[in-house]
């Protein structure tokens, strides 16, 4: 049976190697280099704003106001960093945005792996309405929450609180979050359940000692996934917070327009790489897991 | 299910989970709802008006309609930046052989950025005192004739506003579509090249059925996404001048926390509610009826 299969496979799995030699030599494939160029140009078109926005931050003011915004900086200087950190609490806002996006994620993986659990591991009657339930926070605008929950928030003086921020961000996030648990769950083979079960496990138990140590792979994406949308949250932080001390990134950076009359340019520019920073470099040192997560996030859900 | 559990289990792992989306999801859509039948400015006293605020909403309101229309144009852009742009670059770079992971990285680039921050940007790019990006590069390749303040100008600010949505998110989109487009069957295509399927014939007929499950959730999100867009045309231009890059989200805002009227900026609201949801509707039922036929 194997003898007469071996010599049949061969041919088809050398094609690959032999045939794209063949088709370069017949045309010089106008198409491969047309697509090349094109994706240069997307990708600078991608990527040119962001180089510009991190050399304008090194201009001096005087290059900035009068030069051509392409040419290169006649000289170079850290001055716009010291302005930049003088005039903003820069330091505070960076701290702000941190307490709220560990507290966020931190309600978005504990509660999503709960919810998942009693939906795909436990189970019950009513399953598939409780999942229609959560389906409507993804369809539904942030928006629609803005009002009431300003109103609600002013009865338990609840505004400008850091609560204020993290409960609609970890709601909204939530439903995602419990569908990417539920999707990973279903892999776990239901033998290892009953197993546990059989030597007496109950439903606390092997929560605690199977689920939760077997998802760490999934909580990485989800906190990876999440943290990009928090870190960068406008809308709620914008709406619920008023004093200084509470402001996240986003609110920190509006407070250098017009902060003196008139925009101070490149410190404003100076602050946004600051502020951009951590969360740059947390994507590019991990931005295989991410890109997988975002991947998973959408295809899934 | 797992033979051990008991209701209480179930009760204890679904309650907290469910609390705290009903707190901040269920419970104020309910609210706005509610609020939408009542005038209230969050002082005096809620007074109960029925319908008034629908129908002064959809026949006596000039900015809403206004508004509404612009959203569709905000939506339009943002749709094809990122949906076309998206699957532009994922079915280049399935051709590519090296630099796929560095080309995704850098295109994903802008989606980590605050809109806070992309809105700054983009404002630098369209001015013209002293001259942005844009308008150098118009002088540059001879269209200086296009030169202009395109934030102020009201025949390009509403564009000027939805192109940094579109920027930003084209990278997501296409990673997404990347992914589906890897698990297209290399035999598939194989064959179908061997019977002299042209790349046009090879992307309409063999890859793009294959992937259409996730086109359709990315027409979706993507959907979704720019019907609530918010953040930077607010930024940007507050909605001006005039009204010429109002959406119905920023309207709502400015009734709600400028206005302070908060049961006609629930009725806008719960307007937006039912846009998504007949958006995606639509969406699922066009689709359909096309894999029908």
């Amino acid at each position: 049976m194997t003898a007469p299969a071996a010599p049949m496979t061969r041919p088809t799995t050398a094609l690959p190697d032999s045939r794209p030699p063949v088709r370069r030599r017949r045309q010089p494939d106008l198409y491969s280099t047309l697509s090349r160029v094109l994706i240069a140009l997307i990708v600078i078109v991608q990527v040119y704003p962001l180089a510009w926005l991190f050399i304008t931050s090194l201009r001096t003011e005087h290059d900035f106001a009068t030069g051509d915004p392409f040419a290169l900086p006649t000289s170079l200087t850290w001055e716009n960093y010291a302005r930049a950190f003088e005039t903003g609490n820069l330091g505070m806002n960076i701290l702000n945005s941190f307490i709220v996006t560990m507290g966020a994620n931190f309600l978005i993986v504990l509660l999503g792996m709960m919810a998942a659990y009693a939906l795909q591991v436990l189970g019950f009657r009513f399953s598939k309405f409780v999942r229609g339930l959560f389906l409507i926070g993804i369809i539904v605008p942030v928006q629609i929450a803005l009002v009431p929950l300003f109103i609600d928030y002013s009865t338990i003086n609840l505004l400008d609180t850091y609560p204020s921020m993290i409960i609609p961000l970890a709601g909204f996030a939530l439903p995602m979050s419990i569908y990417l648990f539920s999707s990973f769950f279903e892999y776990i083979p239901r033998e290892t359940y009953e197993a546990a079960s059989l030597d007496g496990a109950g439903p606390y138990r092997i929560f605690g000692l199977i689920t939760l140590p077997l998802s760490v792979n999934t909580v990485v994406t989800v906190v990876l996934v999440n943290s990009i949308f928090i870190w960068n949250d406008f809308i709620f932080a914008n709406t619920f917070v008023l004093s200084e001390g509470l402001k996240t990134i986003p609110l920190g950076l509006q407070n250098y327009i017009g902060a003196m009359g008139k925009t101070d340019w490149t410190a404003t520019f100076a602050a946004v790489c600051v502020t951009i920073t951590p969360l740059l470099l947390v994507f590019l040192v991990l931005n295989k897991a991410m890109i997988q997560g975002l991947e998973s996030g959408a295809t899934k859900g | 299910m797992l033979p051990n559990r008991s209701r209480l289990s179930v009760l204890v792992f679904l309650l907290p989970p469910l609390l705290l989306y009903g707190i901040a999801v269920l419970f104020p859509i309910m609210q706005s709802l509610f609020l939408s039948f009542f005038s209230w400015n969050g002082i005096s006293d809620m007074e109960f008006v029925g319908l008034a605020n629908y129908v002064r909403m959809l026949t006596a309101d000039d900015i809403f309609w206004r508004s509404f229309f612009n959203a569709l144009g905000y939506l339009a852009i943002c749709l094809v930046l990122q949906l076309g742009g998206a699957l532009l670059v994922a079915s280049l770079l399935t051709s590519m052989r090296r630099g796929r992971e560095l080309i995704k990285t850098l295109y994903l680039l802008p989606a980590v950025i605050s809109t806070v921050a992309i809105a700054f940007l983009f404002v630098r790019i369209y001015s013209i005192e002293p001259v942005g990006l844009l308008n150098q590069l118009l002088h540059w390749i001879g269209l200086g004739a296009l030169e202009r303040p395109w934030l102020s100008d009201i025949n390009t600010v509403l564009a000027a506003v939805s192109a940094p949505e579109g920027w930003r998110f084209t990278g997501l989109y296409m990673l997404i579509i990347y992914a589906a487009l890897l698990s297209v069957p290399k035999e598939l295509e194989e064959a179908a090249r061997l019977d002299g399927a042209s790349r046009w014939q090879l992307f309409t007929k063999i890859r793009f059925p294959h992937i259409m499950p996730v086109w359709i959730t990315t027409t979706i999100m993507a959907t979704t996404y720019g019907l609530r867009g918010f953040d930077i045309p607010y930024l940007m231009t507050n909605g001006g001048p005039g009204q010429s890059s109002e959406l119905l989200t920023t309207y709502m805002y400015k009734t709600a926390f400028t206005s302070t009227d908060f049961g006609y900026a629930s009725t806008i609201a719960v307007f937006i509610v039912v846009e998504c949801l007949v958006a995606v509707g639509l969406i699922l039922f066009m689709l359909k009826r096309k894999a029908d036929a």
